[in-house]
């Protein structure tokens, strides 16, 4: 019996992708497309105001709503935030990554498999916590701007409006840092992916074409490593778009969608306009992605 | 086959979420179902985890075999999106949230018959506005208390004596500005504590009921709340990081709950809290029944349970509000005494202001401003608007 | 004046020296071979020419000039990768233009070069493709390309033609040979192919173990290699064992002696068993075994064939016979 079945898979190989493929793809399609489009339909409608409830008429006065000023600042602020800190993401993780695809070898690059990996493993909310102790006025980093007689360094940056405030912990520059910190793997583990598959020689012959080492980076590695920071920038531009965690904890209680889409839905219970706020960083991450194409980062794949 | 699917997935939400009907009340007690869920603030049912000493939900599951389960929510408008969402009995819904719920057919009368220890409920509470409507009741007191004036008693020798400290830029008793060391409620209810302060500095408003406020008295608090924003780091919507700021941020002084006043005076933080001239909001909660409750007749053994164990007594202390029931202040049912209940704000009933939601169609005006842009205005001021 | 000269140069690599003390000189417009077996240090050698390597000790010189402290962007040479390292995300075109963007040509002059030196190695018309649609060989002359469009004095070539099959590594060898015939430039490549070696260089340099064993002309290295390695690895001579020689010649030294100088003949001075037999299409290779030493024959189209088993006399004109100075 089971040999037979084994027969026929062997002689029917695109039987086996079908049945390979049929159950992750029924969850795709149904069970994840599904619940985008009930996203997408719930975006059209609207709530009664008094009684909190859904009004299922299709209409476009929640998008409406989304365009009210203070909405429009979460959007951009969030935005803001986002593009800022996969900016730093890629600028800081690209010469860990670079080190670790070219110069860590044996015992080293285990150490630093398990130094970016570690962060992961604790709880996300146990490092949220810790990083608003670190951050507070009382906390062990204005402590050491003391100690090293920088205080006034730090209190001048905390002066500034906007990335300013009381403390770090609650400025906009510790969401900022803390959003960096805990969204960094995703952007070292893809760029020093796509660094590894850049044959050495590639790099030796740039130079051997006379180019020095800055223009070497900028002609060749970072094209040819523009996949894997697209990609790690997917997972940090996206998971800032989305998270509503380390605002609530760190920073300066001005909304980002992640916020608002929570608050709409699971604290005012206005399930249409947190919708339509949730269709924000999807719209985003597709403009995103197509102008990502449209620039040639996926030419070198 | 895309067009219809989405047709399908309309029509699929569309009648799973039909609006519940108005059930009639109960009108006898049945058999327990064996379980009971309710929706709760932070604190409200306590079973002896958080601390051995406070347990009012063992002894209930004992003697009537409804296991009971919580669901913890941080705002008004957490608890009625929950219920709007099913699958609870009970909800311990403050004044801002329990109308909108009756409006929208959320929870169902109460028969206070089948509730013997109702007429032990504080007068000033049997007919309160917020759970009765054209004298139907739709829920049981729970417990009430005024938001008070916490503050650092290192910074202050003596109580302040107005809300400004926490409204206007000033210079605090040590010299320092207020600036980036008070805080305030993340709540767009806050809006009426601001409406509050200026009912008694600006009378030429005419505010008359801090959640009644027409289209000017409205603007002057956000104007009010705008000038907050640039002396408030960081909000604070839950206690317990409001409690860790008050340790590691500086803060000195902070509209609060007495649970976070009670916690930090238990860590040895230098706080104590008060009602300033102006008064106070408060919230008044009262546990309602879900509409389509599974466990009715738990849900009505849980109602009488709240008045009558030693629930009202340990729960007042536990988490530094008013009884509902007076006589628990002093029957020794918990560990609440006659002191406890005045400084907790029994005396303070007219001073508070209780919470209740916003409507345009208000008693006290021609039109007032709706809830809904509370909403949206006070995530405004905090962004800047 | 030498192209390229070396002067007690090493590369060590830890404890392995990948280069020992190699001296060298290698004169303008000289087609070069370094030929070893792969570990050998030739490839270094290249490497520490091109300047992607630096030496631990020595001088290395390029044109009269002390180079070995300069970075390959400084070098006046330029190589063709063994895997060709085409840019993947640039075109033909822009690939072989890369060098001359580097240099600050504008856009119409450098796409000008490049398009003449892709007509040089005959890609014409190719400029607007990607390195990933084209074959091995056209990759190759890519590769090529890129390097000649930058002038070179000095060409480095890595194991060009390894990755080509046989009729098109044979087109390419006489392509080499013509362009650099055409160019005048001086070509150094590095091969373990000795045939590839011998057939397109004007010197050879035979290396092991990290040394220069013997520098020659090819006919030099083919019939008179100074040690056994080399005439085992160049021509795959056989080696006769020095107390044979000194049987046969009187002089105690090893020699060597190319298969096809043997003769299976009716007398000779060496008796064998042959034990394999096999048809090289030309040619059949005969393999035997004398005194205890393994020796091959190549007998010409025509030559009486033995069979397996059966006992032979050897015979071979004495000119044939290389003595060599190494054991």
């Amino acid at each position: 019996m089971m040999r037979a079945f084994s027969d026929t898979l062997w002689r029917r190989p695109r039987l086996t992708i079908a049945l390979l493929l049929a159950p992750p793809l029924i969850w795709l399609g149904v069970v994840y497309l599904g619940a985008l489009a009930a996203l997408l339909a719930q975006s059209f409608f609207s709530i009664d105001h008094f009684t909190g409830q859904v009004n299922r008429d299709l209409t476009l006065a929640t998008y409406a709503e989304l365009l009210r000023a203070s909405n429009l600042d979460i959007i951009l602020r969030t935005v803001t935030m986002a593009a800022l800190v996969t900016l730093a993401s890629a600028v800081i993780a690209f010469p860990i990554a670079w080190y670790a695809a070219r110069h860590a070898r044996g015992r080293w690059k285990a150490l630093f498999y398990l130094g970016v990996m570690m962060p992961l493993w604790s709880s996300y909310l146990v490092k949220v916590y810790s990083w608003k102790l670190i951050l507070a006025r009382e906390g062990i980093l204005t402590w050491g701007a003391e100690k090293l007689h920088l205080a006034w360094a730090l209190n001048g940056w905390l002066a500034l409006p906007v990335v300013g405030g009381n403390s770090l912990s609650v400025s906009a520059t510790g969401t900022f840092v803390v959003f960096v910190y805990v969204w960094l793997p995703y952007m070292i583990l893809p760029v020093q992916a796509a660094l590894e598959r850049v044959p050495p020689s590639m790099l030796e012959a740039s130079g051997d074409l006379g180019a020095k080492p800055f223009q070497t980076l900028r002609h060749v590695l970072l094209p040819l490593a523009m996949p894997g920071v697209v990609a790690g920038s997917i997972f940090t531009f996206s998971l800032t778009l989305g998270d509503y965690i380390i605002p609530g904890i760190i920073g300066s209680s001005r909304r980002f969608i992640g916020q608002a889409v929570y608050e709409q839905q699971g604290v005012a219970g206005n399930t249409p306009l947190a919708a339509a706020f949730a269709m924000v960083p999807i719209l985003i991450m597709a403009a995103y992605l197509w102008a990502a194409k449209k620039q040639g980062a996926f030419n070198a794949l | 086959m895309t067009k219809r699917f989405l047709t399908g997935a309309v029509a699929l939400l569309a009648s799973t979420a039909l609006a519940g009907t108005a059930t009639a009340q109960m009108s006898e007690i049945g058999e327990g179902e064996g379980a009971l869920s309710i929706v709760a603030w932070a604190g409200y049912i306590e079973s002896g985890e958080t601390d051995a000493d406070f347990d009012w939900v063992s002894a209930f599951q004992d003697k009537t075999g409804c296991m009971v389960s919580v669901k913890t929510a941080n705002t008004s408008d957490e608890m009625v999106a929950l219920m709007n969402e099913g699958g609870f009995d009970l909800v311990t819904a403050s004044g801002d949230a329990s109308l909108r719920m009756i409006a929208g057919n959320r929870v169902q009368p109460i028969n206070i018959d089948l509730i013997p220890s109702w007429s032990k409920v504080d007068d000033r509470l049997k007919d309160a506005p917020w759970h009765t409507v054209d004298g139907v009741h739709y829920g049981v007191p729970y417990m009430w208390g005024p938001n008070v004036l916490m503050y650092d008693t290192e910074v202050f020798p003596e109580a302040p004596k107005s809300w400004d400290v926490v409204f206007k830029q000033m210079d605090l008793p040590d010299g320092a500005s207020n600036a980036g060391r008070v805080q305030a409620y993340d709540g767009p209810i806050h809006i009426a504590d601001a409406a509050n302060y200026l009912m008694y500095h600006d009378p030429d408003l005419g505010i008359t009921d801090p959640y009644e406020l027409t289209q000017p008295q409205y603007d002057a608090a956000l104007d009010l709340l705008r000038g907050q924003r640039e002396l408030v780091s960081r909000y604070w919507h839950d206690a317990f990081i409001q409690i860790d700021d008050f340790k590691n941020e500086g803060m000195v002084a902070s509209g609060s709950w007495p649970f976070q006043v009670n916690l930090l005076e238990a860590d040895g933080v230098p706080v104590a809290s008060t009602i300033p001239e102006e008064g106070a909001t408060g919230w008044a909660d009262t546990t309602m029944l879900h509409a389509e409750a599974e466990h009715p007749n738990c849900a009505y053994m849980w109602m009488e349970h709240t008045l009558s164990s030693n629930l009202q007594s340990d729960l007042s202390v536990w988490f530094g509000a008013v009884p509902s029931v007076p006589e628990a202040c002093t029957d020794g049912s918990g560990m609440q005494t006659a002191e406890g209940c005045t400084a907790n704000g029994l005396d303070d009933f007219d001073k508070i202001k209780f919470w209740k939601t916003p409507v345009a169609n208000c008693a006290s005006q021609e039109e007032c401003v709706p809830y809904y842009r509370w909403v949206s205005d006070y995530i405004g001021v905090i962004g800047g608007r | 004046m030498s192209a390229v000269s070396f002067d007690g140069v090493s590369r060590h690599f830890g404890p392995v020296r990948a280069v020992d003390a190699v001296s060298l000189d290698i004169a303008e417009g000289e087609f070069f071979a370094m030929l070893g077996p792969s570990g050998s240090g030739k490839t270094t050698c290249l490497r520490l020419i091109a300047g992607f390597e630096r030496p631990s000790a020595g001088v290395i010189r390029l044109f009269g000039a002390a180079v070995q402290d300069q970075p390959p962007y400084r070098r006046p040479v330029n190589t063709v990768f063994q895997d060709y390292a085409l840019f993947p995300h640039l075109n033909v075109r822009d690939n072989v233009a890369y060098g001359l963007m580097i240099a600050g040509q504008n856009r119409a002059d450098r796409h000008r070069a490049a398009d003449e030196a892709l007509e040089m190695v005959r890609l014409s018309g190719y400029g607007a493709r990607k390195p990933s649609a084209l074959s091995g060989g056209q990759r190759q002359r890519v590769a090529l390309a890129r390097a000649l469009v930058m002038k070179p004095r000095v060409l480095l070539l890595d194991e060009p033609l390894g990755a080509l099959d046989l009729k098109l590594r044979e087109q390419m060898q006489d392509e080499l040979k013509t362009l650099q015939r055409q160019l005048g430039i001086t070509f150094i490549f590095v091969t373990h192919d000795q045939g590839e070696a011998l057939s397109m260089a004007d010197r050879v340099a035979v290396f092991n173990e990290g040394r220069i064993l013997q520098t020659g002309t090819p006919e030099t290295v083919y019939f008179r290699p100074d040690v056994p390695f080399v005439a085992d690895f160049v021509g795959s001579s056989n080696i006769l064992p020095a107390p044979l020689v000194a049987r046969l010649t009187g002089t105690h030294a090893a020699a060597a002696l190319r298969p096809e100088a043997l003769r299976i003949a009716d007398a000779g001075p060496l008796r064998a068993t042959v034990t394999a037999l096999s048809f090289l299409g030309t040619a059949t290779r005969v393999v035997l075994e004398a005194e205890g030493t393994r020796l091959t024959a190549l007998l010409a189209k025509g030559a009486p064939r033995p069979a397996p088993g059966d006992t032979v006399a050897l015979a071979w004109d004495a000119g044939d016979l290389h003595l060599m100075a190494g054991a």
